[in-house]
């Protein structure tokens, strides 16, 4: 391998795993809707860009912070709504009733963003769009790096939120031990509710970060998305927060690695074989919760 | 008085009945069915066509309609179904059409993945006996990978010759523009039309004298072009051609952008040279050249582009196929003399496609437009610039 390949190669990874920052945000999504609910949410990624379309309502009179902050807001109306529709009132011992229930979501979300801007790709503002750093023959874009230290600062947040807050025990209690938390005089209901609007929070966030570093926003992302969001999910270990950040990153550079290596048309073969890799040999993933009492 | 109050409404339908029957209209409904993209991402493509079939057909009646077989006038309707730009839907659509008892013609579909298992349920030879397949005429507007309609010979298209827009203009590039002599390529690689088409465009290419040093490939739905771009820097070509839909050519443009690259030249596919491209990433667009059947050059084209204008959407070169057709079916329905009836529509079918296989030229937006013995289409074309946030005419060749 001469040496201005093995700089790209390099070059390849590093971009791939500041890109893969914005997969650890909605992996963080799944895996806080999971670890308080035990359920899976599929249309969470949906959301999240649904939110930040919604946002591009004021794209143009507003900075492109509010239009972030708006996108998170707008996340968080949104899981409010999918919380109300697809599972307050479904028997939630039934498995399947919950993920169907989000499949379809999942599909009326992105079938309503089709239908609003018939399917035509939006511009996406970004922040920090022109900084790039340079670090010897490596470059690193600002507008990832700025993605990638939100990610950590979301993680902090929610350790903060879940170890340091009334809410935070609630919603630990109801994941741990729901008819004991409801005995103790904590409503499952609210704290289900509430996880669903933090998690949509961080999915509005997550959708303005993915249009920004792409610039563009399309419908074509929402599947994707919501495939590596899972890959981070299982790959991180379900209900594990950090697991998701560290997962993000290397889905992000294993498949901008795989491209680099074997093309485009194979990457996410291996990235999959991945999945299966961890599946079998480490089943609870990176960072799994170990079960009962804390 | 009190009866009459209390049997008025037993009296309404009975008054009715004796009414005299208004005599039986001179205007009938002639009813053009179409399909295409309505839903999905690519939906767009279905709103243009069937606004444009609806403006052109509101032109028509506006203007007394169409003459049918008997003398008759008739009034266009349109019913446009949605195939999702999925096969399955494609087919489904174009066999409830067949099935209805006035469709003698359908118009679509919009995609070259559903246009292509759609002409192959058609039978392949008109009046093969042993061959079940569907005998209904369909002329396509949108679907644009090439040489679709030699499938059967019910299948006709009214999409401009991809082959012959990219030989023009990377011969006008190469007479016109002596500085650029090397060309990397990009290509959306799981989309049919662009991978054909970037085919298309690097043999054209290579045939005009330039050396085509590499290509970097990504998917329809990919959010990423580092390594892609990485590669193209690397290729450090005169002259970058991206065979992609908008999405991901924004993508891509943006992503050059960040890793400073500025070929003197940028060349993009034909479905590129909308206003989605536009509104995506204009100021990254900059420059790009397209070849392309439609721009408002003459004054047919002004006046479509303005009937699109006032119902909200923006003319392109699939749309404007679409506004074509309808005209070139109004003619035909009148050189066939289509009785557009229930008991006649089997003839009217094989009318209809004996009309579409008879044509020597049909009408067009640009010119006069060709036919060819596989009853495609020989479309004038030009080539198209992004400036400024607008698409100008960068070159007219013919």
């Amino acid at each position: 391998m001469a040496w201005i390949d093995f700089l790209d190669l390099v070059q390849s990874i590093m971009d791939g795993v500041m890109f893969g920052a914005t997969y650890s945000l909605i992996g963080i999504g799944f895996t806080l809707i999971f670890g308080v609910m035990h359920k899976i949410n599929l249309s969470y990624a949906a959301a999240s860009v649904g939110a930040a379309y919604l946002s591009l309502l004021i794209v143009s009179v507003a900075p492109t912070p509010i239009v972030y902050l708006i996108a998170a807001l707008c996340g968080g109306v949104l899981g409010a709504v999918i919380y109300w529709v697809c599972f307050k009132f479904l028997p939630l011992n039934q498995s399947l009733a919950t993920l169907m229930s989000t499949v379809g979501m999942l599909l009326v979300l992105e079938e309503s963003i089709v239908h609003a801007t018939a399917g035509m790709p939006q511009n996406y503002p970004a922040a920090f769009a022109d900084v790039v750093f340079n670090v010897g023959p490596f470059v690193l874009r600002g507008d990832l790096l700025f993605v990638f230290l939100l990610g950590c600062a979301v993680m902090v947040a929610l350790k903060y939120m879940l170890e340091k807050t009334k809410l935070g025990l609630a919603t630990r209690a109801v994941a741990q031990q729901p008819i004991a938390a409801q005995i103790c005089g904590m409503s499952v209901d609210k704290t289900n509710a509430s996880t669903f609007i933090i998690a949509g929070f961080l999915g509005g966030t997550a959708g303005a970060m993915t249009g920004a570093a792409i610039g563009v926003l399309s419908p074509l992302i929402t599947l994707p998305l919501t495939v590596k969001g899972l890959v981070v999910t299982v790959i991180g270990g379900l209900g594990s927060i950090p697991g998701a950040i560290l997962a993000g990153l290397i889905v992000g550079g294993a498949e901008s690695l795989f491209q680099f290596v074997r093309g485009v048309s194979e990457r996410d073969i291996y990235v999959m074989l991945m999945l299966f890799v961890f599946l079998v040999f480490r089943p609870n993933g990176l960072f799994s919760v170990p079960g009962g009492r804390d | 008085m009190s009866f009459l109050r209390k049997n008025i409404l037993t009296l309404i339908p009975v008054m009715a009945a004796l009414l005299p029957l208004p005599s039986h209209s001179e205007t009938r409904e002639v009813k053009i069915y179409a399909f295409g993209a309505k839903s999905g991402v690519v939906r767009i493509f279905g709103l243009n066509s069937e606004a444009a079939m609806k403006a052109a057909a509101e032109q028509i009646n506006k203007a007394g309609g169409v003459t049918l077989g008997d003398g008759s006038k008739g009034k266009l309707v349109l019913e446009y179904l949605d195939d999702r730009c999925t096969a399955e839907e494609g087919i489904n659509a174009l066999r409830r059409i067949a099935s209805s008892a006035d469709g003698f013609v359908a118009v679509g579909p919009t995609c070259s993945n559903v246009a292509e298992p759609v002409f192959g349920i058609l039978q392949k030879k008109v009046g093969d006996a042993s061959d079940t397949g569907l005998q209904f005429p369909v002329y396509t507007d949108v679907a644009a990978k090439g040489g679709l309609a030699s499938m059967s010979q019910w299948a006709f298209r009214n999409v401009p010759s991809e082959a012959n827009m990219y030989k023009s203009l990377f011969d006008w590039i190469k007479t016109n523009h002596p500085e650029i002599k090397t060309i990397w390529g990009g290509v959306e690689k799981d989309f049919a039309h662009s991978n054909a088409t970037f085919n298309v465009m690097k043999d054209f290419a290579t045939k005009a004298g330039f050396e085509v040093k590499g290509q970097s490939e990504w998917l329809l739905a990919d959010t990423t072009f580092s390594n892609q771009v990485r590669e193209m820097r690397r290729g450090e070509a005169d002259l970058v051609m991206i065979s992609a839909h908008p999405f991901t050519t924004c993508g891509a443009l943006k992503e050059m952008q960040r890793q400073g690259v500025k070929p003197k030249m940028l060349v993009g596919l034909t479905s590129s040279s909308s206003v989605e491209t536009l509104q995506g990433c204009a100021a990254q667009a900059e420059g790009i050249i397209i070849p392309t059947s439609f721009a408002p050059v003459t004054d047919d084209a002004r006046k479509a582009a303005q009937a699109m204008q006032a119902v909200g959407a923006s003319m392109d070169l699939h749309n404007a196929a679409a506004w074509e057709n309808i005209f070139t079916l109004k003619d035909l329905i009148e050189k066939a003399k289509i009785m557009a009836k229930p008991e006649t529509i089997k003839e009217d079918r094989l009318k209809m496609r004996d009309a579409l296989a008879s044509m020597k030229e049909s009408y067009g937006l640009l010119g006069k437009v060709g036919r060819t013995e596989d009853r495609e289409a020989v479309k004038p074309f030009l080539f198209v610039q992004a400036k400024k946030g607008e698409w100008t005419v960068a070159y007219k060749p013919n």
